[in-house]
Parts: C-alpha cells; structure tokens; sequence
C-alpha cells in the first residue's frame, strides 16, 4: 500500500495504470483534492495518448521484405559461406606458396620438382572435398571460356571433352604465388570430375616441357603454350584421361 | 527455427516503429532493424532468451542504437576538431518550439524516447526495462519521470531544447 503524499514513483505507476485497485482510489481522491498535482498527472497522461496516437501506426510504414528473417538468415550464410571462401582460398595461397618455396629450395638443392603440384592441390579442394561453393557455375561450357577470357589473355582454348561425356560447370579463381590461377572444373553424368588448370608460370617463366605424373589418386598431364603452365588433373582411373590426351595432345 | 521466424515476423512492425522513434529516419531505422535482427539470429542457440522475445529484441536494437550514436557523435567530434565546428547553427526552424507532443518526444535524448516509448506505447513493466537496461528499477522509475517532465516542458515550451542550450 502507498503512502501519501504519494511519491514521483507511484504517480508515474498511477499514469502507466500500474497500481493495485485501492491504491489507484487513495491517488484519486488524493488529486481531487490537489488541482496542480492532478492537473500535471492528467498532462503526463495526455502526453503518453498523444504519442500513442502519433507513433503507435503500424500501416503507415511502406513494407520491406529484405527485412524478413529468414532472409537475413540466408544473407546471413552467405556472407559465412564468402568468409569461409576467401579464408580457404587465402589457406590454399599460402600452402601453395610454402610449398613453392620449399620446391624453390630443392630446385636448387638437387632440381628434383614436381610441375604443377597447386593444380593437384586446388583439385583436391574443389573437386574432391567441394568445401568451396564455385565463383562461376554455367549451363553452357562457352560462357566459361568468357569468363576464363577476362582473366587471361590468348590462353589455350577448354578442351573438349564431350566424347569422354564431360562438360564444363563452374570455374574458380585462385591466387598462387606464380601468380592468379584459375581451374575450370568438368563433370560427367555420373558426377566424376576434371579439371582445368591454367596459371601464368611465375617470376622464373618456369614454362613446363608436356608431361604427365601420378600423385596418389591423381593424375596430371601439363604442359605449357601461348605464355602459360597449364595442368589437367583427374583421377587415375577414370575415363577421361584419353579423351584429355586426345583433345590437348594435337594443339600443343 | 521457422517457428522463431514467425515470430519475429509478427514483431516486425512494433521493431520498425521502435526504431523509428529512434532514429527519426525510415531507412537508417529499417538498417537498425536489420542489424539488430542479424545479432539476434547469430546470438540465437535454439534456447529462448529469459523473459519476453519482444523484450529481447528491443534491447538489442536499443543497445545498437546507442552505440551507432555514440561512435557518430565521437567522430562529429573529431570532425569539428579538424575542420572548426560545423556551420549549422541554429536555425529558425530549429529554436521553433516544439508544437505537438510528436516535436518535443523527438527532441528528447533516446534514453527517454526508448523509456517513454516501451512504457506508453509498448505497455512493457517497469522490471522487464530495468533488466533490459540492467538498472535497478528504482532508476526506471526516476528517469521515467524525468523524461516525463522534460516531454511535458517541450511540449509547453517552457524551456529550450537541449540540443539548442548545447549549440549556443
């Protein structure tokens, strides 16, 4: 129970309408006797309706979808999945980049090197893991050999697989310390995967003699043309590899 | 999680207009909006917070809302410091008084407009504020009257608003 004269803070529970019944009575008739007082409560009340009135319409704000939680949810994702992307392809730099200065070493040491070890490295993690979504997925393989276009200048054409039955999907751009990179990956109905790799060949202008190499479950035919190292990687056992050395063997 | 979603889809609008009430702004109170829901669904571990989901993302958005202010009014700060104070002075438009309840509310300091706003339009009790702003509720009730109070005089016009005392 309240006490009177009743005190700033049960005036403002008297306003918000926050008081027990008979406390709510003592304040009123204590009002009915105080003029000024029930003149200022009966302003704060006014105040509190007004607003009440001006902020409290809902309809007047125009809709915004972009607003709707699952929305940010999936934007949410995304922006995870874009990190997590530019953090894995920062990771796949610089164990390239390791590596490559660890070649560098035993290039001088005993020139004992393996060609094109980023292209295995990059097939492994796209086409074999695929923890990385593609920068670029495509229906037709023509819009791929565009988009490789834009980032490097007179490149060996995509070879065509279509006789092997593999057709190119989505494309990724990679940065090594050669220089940027890109892998073209090629799929098959059954879902078996190749890849194109194309790189400039670095600050040495290590151009590659065509070779091929096994590297465990892989296998890397490479070669170099037009002022670029290339590597197509595919698993040993598939059936592209003679589908590959048929559609690069002649151009090069 | 869809479930979650629905909800606060339903209080969507009531954060809009929070926000509004704000930020005075349609947009930078819909990207108050956006950013408090985004805190809120990566702070989400499939546990309800304690107390009100409505209550919860009020206090989100208020504390991101005081923090934006607070950076921006370090940086005006900063911008006066190396570029002289800025050219506003008080307008005409500006030292008019406020002529509806709606002027003098927006003149208040956002502490009072989140205060009056949850208890007058939003119906929140005093001890959910006092746990969204982790004050006794002691100080809910006695910067609820003092908010009331300085509604009351710009309303009336019997004082100049803060932000002219402080331009002068």
């Amino acid at each position: 129970m309240i006490t009177l004269p009743p005190t700033e803070h049960d005036l403002q529970a008297y306003v918000d309408h926050r008081l027990a019944a008979d406390d709510r009575q003592r304040i009123d008739t204590y009002l009915a006797a105080h003029p000024d007082l029930a003149a200022q409560v009966r302003a704060w009340q006014q105040d509190a309706q007004r607003l009440r009135l001006a902020l409290a319409g809902a309809e007047s704000l125009p809709a915004n979808p972009g607003l709707d939680p699952t929305l940010i949810r999936q934007r949410m994702r995304q922006q995870s999945w874009r990190y997590l992307a530019s953090a894995a392809a920062l990771l796949l730099a610089v164990s390239i980049g390791a590596l490559s200065g660890w070649q560098a070493r035993e290039m001088t040491l005993s020139r004992n090197t393996l060609p094109m070890t980023d292209a295995l490295q990059a097939y492994r993690m796209f086409a074999v893991q695929q923890i990385l979504p593609a920068d670029l997925r495509v229906q037709q393989g023509s819009e791929l050999q565009s988009w490789l276009d834009r980032y490097f200048d007179h490149a060996h054409r995509l070879p065509d697989l279509q006789a092997a039955g593999f057709k190119p999907v989505s494309g990724r751009l990679l940065s090594t310390d050669q220089g940027p990179a890109a892998m073209v990956l090629y799929e098959d109905a059954s879902g078996r995967r190749v890849s194109f790799y194309i790189r400039p060949p670095g600050p040495n202008n290590t151009l590659l003699p065509r070779g091929s190499r096994r590297d465990g479950e892989l296998q890397a035919e490479y070669w170099s043309s037009t002022g670029y190292n290339y590597a197509m990687v595919s698993p040993v056992d598939g059936p592209a590899l003679s589908a590959f050395k048929q559609a690069i063997g002649p151009a090069i | 999680m869809n479930a979650l979603d629905e909800e606060i889809r339903q209080l969507l609008p009531r954060l809009r207009r929070f926000a509004l009430s704000l930020t005075r702004d349609a947009s930078s109170a819909d990207d108050l909006v956006q950013s408090c829901l985004e805190r809120a669904l990566s702070r989400w571990r499939g546990k309800r917070p304690e107390g009100d989901l409505r209550a919860w993302l009020f206090s989100i958005l208020y504390r991101q809302f005081v923090d934006a202010h607070r950076r921006a009014r370090r940086y005006a700060r900063m911008l006066e410091f190396f570029a002289g104070p800025a050219q506003n002075e008080p307008s005409v438009e500006r030292s008019v008084i406020a002529q509806t309840t709606l002027q003098a509310f927006e003149q208040l300091n956002p502490e009072q407009r989140a205060l009056l706003y949850w208890v007058s339009i939003e119906g929140l009790g005093y001890k959910e504020i006092a746990e969204m702003l982790d004050i006794p509720i002691g100080t809910v009730m006695s910067r609820l009257s003092r908010a009331r109070q300085a509604l009351r005089q710009l309303s009336d016009g019997e004082i100049a608003s803060p932000v002219l005392r402080r331009l002068k």
